[in-house]
């Protein structure tokens, strides 16, 4: 493991930001690392603050210290990221569904999007049904991304997703739920056309549906 | 005993004839009881205290939550605020963007608009028979509201003295909305804390941010009006720390085990709890709301100081007859 990225990661988990900020200024002097590495370790890193939620070591508030750790890390690398990657194309809306302030996979997610290349329109956390429909319009969206971060969101999600029903819009776009608790069973019984659990599988998931809609 | 004289029971420590049921009926279900939409009564206090007066009478519980006015109403520091149709009012915009803002809280002319109309129409509705609880948001829920809950919460390690200049600067606004309900002729003072919850914040933030603002309000509310202290799901960890601000009563949701928290605080204070106001209520059966108010009865009644209610909100799609059901068997397994 790279001493580097390793750094990068512990500053993330522990929501160092001025520390994740140095470790990605010095990803890019280093200037080895692939894409797909640092999705990894930011994954691992995710993976890990969120399980320390799960078990009550963290509470929302560090969570929050490391989804903002991320954001100054992305901030640095993004430039470096599209440098390497740019090869898909699509506007994608996303934000973190109604009742759920979860920010940090969503985050991540949004900037391994962009890297990708994908025009991404992030509209934040606790988003209401109407912002999503009102958004999808505004920019004629390909795609709908919903984070959400546990079950219990899953209300929000068919709320959604019959609300694109009753406005005629379901048949244009694609719809992809992620979070880490997201199961097939659970995407199916929400009705969306894919699901992913972290930064790999999003990416597979969108080229797969993109590519269906082109 | 009529409704208030069995709740008034409870608090000074007596045995009641039944154990009293107040569940959490406020503007996510009152409305529908009358046929009207949330943002209806959100907007016309006039309508949610007619709401909220025809779920206690249909479903026959024992006391009235004024979850209207000026304290439940979260733009009462100037926040701007949506609702639509059965949405519950969301803020959409902080007023708080740093200390320099700090400035910008001041207490609220509680008379002002007529505001405090509402709650003096419920206690009318009231009539002395039934017991009515003023809702008020706490000085650290105020304090999230008005900064936003993403940044009061990232603040907690980026400026923490921001987040306590913050929330003592709103302990003035907790008192003066719960001061004006008792003046309006409310019973007790619920002070709602839902942020302060072990399920968002760790026990030390509670204390480091929380606590002490709480135990101020409550001292403040002294002689006035009893204070039920509501904190959402898990407070378990708290617990022992919510019953030294002073409270009356605590309002404890669905996750705590009843038993084990009347164990950790004893008989210094009343609990109020804890039906699972979704799994239970909202999509439970009748069968599992039976059980579920046997459970709590078994956990909690014995030696009174117990007070039958949901955890939370009941949520609007909740069917009505579990609602029924809830008071039916908290009157058969209630009994003393």
């Amino acid at each position: 493991m790279s001493e580097i990225l390793e750094r990068f990661q512990q500053a993330i988990i522990h929501g160092d930001s001025d520390r994740s900020a140095e470790m990605a200024d010095a990803i890019i002097a280093d200037g080895k690392t692939t894409p797909d590495e640092i999705f990894d370790y930011l994954t691992q890193a995710m993976e890990d603050v969120g399980s320390r939620y799960q078990t009550g070591e963290y509470f929302i508030p560090e969570m929050l210290r490391s989804a903002e750790s991320v954001e100054k890390a992305m901030g640095i690398l993004e430039p470096y990221l599209f440098e390497r990657r740019h090869d898909q194309t699509g506007i994608i809306v996303m934000g973190t569904v109604k009742g759920d302030i979860h920010n940090i996979g969503k985050n991540i997610i949004v900037s391994a999007l962009r890297a990708s290349g994908y025009e991404v329109h992030d509209l934040g956390v606790n988003i209401s049904t109407d912002k999503f429909i009102n958004k999808i319009r505004e920019v004629n969206a390909d795609m709908l991304m919903l984070s959400a971060f546990t079950t219990s969101t899953k209300s929000a999600l068919i709320d959604i997703m019959e609300k694109l029903e009753k406005e005629g819009m379901r048949d244009q776009i694609k719809v992809v739920s992620g979070g880490a608790s997201h199961s097939e069973e659970f995407a199916r019984e929400v009705g969306v056309d894919g699901f992913a659990k972290d930064v790999k599988s999003t990416l597979a998931v969108c080229r797969k549906l993109m590519g269906e809609q082109s | 005993m009529n409704s208030r004289e069995r709740v008034l029971a409870v608090l000074a420590g007596e045995i009641p004839d039944l154990v009293p049921i107040i569940p959490v009926v406020d503007g996510y279900f009152a409305p529908k009881v009358i046929g009207r939409a949330n943002d209806e009564c959100y907007l016309d206090g006039a309508c949610m205290a007619q709401a909220l007066a025809a779920a206690r009478e249909k479903f026959d519980y024992d006391g009235i939550l004024a979850e209207m006015g000026l304290g439940s109403n979260p733009n009462v520091l100037g926040c701007p605020v949506e609702v639509e149709g059965n949405d519950v009012p969301l803020v959409v915009d902080a007023i708080i963007g740093g200390r320099e803002d700090l400035e910008k809280i001041h207490p609220p002319d509680p008379w002002a608009e007529d505001k405090m109309e509402p709650v003096k129409q419920l206690v009318a509705a009231a009539g002395g028979a039934h017991f009515v609880l003023g809702s008020v948001r706490s000085p650290f829920e105020y304090a999230a509201t008005v900064r936003g809950l993403i940044d009061f919460m990232t603040d907690f390690y980026r400026d923490p003295e921001l987040v306590k200049d913050l929330v003592a600067a709103c302990v003035p606004v907790t008192l003066a909305v719960g001061r004006a309900l008792v003046e309006a002729g409310v019973d007790a003072i619920v002070m709602k804390d839902s942020f302060a919850s072990s399920s968002m914040i760790s026990p030390d933030h509670y204390e480091q941010f929380a606590w002490t603002a709480e135990a101020e309000a409550i001292a403040g509310f002294k002689g006035l009006a009893p204070v039920v202290l509501h904190v959402c799901r898990n407070s378990m960890p708290i617990l022992t720390r919510m019953a030294e601000t002073g409270a009356d009563i605590l309002e404890i949701d669905s996750p705590v085990d009843l038993a084990a928290a009347r164990e950790a605080v004893g008989d210094k204070v009343v609990l109020k709890g804890n039906i699972d106001a979704m799994s239970v209520i909202e999509k439970g059966s009748v069968a599992d709301v039976e059980q579920a108010v046997r459970l709590a009865m078994e956990a909690a009644k014995p030696g009174g100081r117990f007070i039958l209610s949901t955890g939370d909100s009941i949520p609007l799609s909740a069917p009505e007859e579990n609602v029924s059901a809830l008071v039916e068997f908290g009157r058969k397994y209630g009994r003393y």
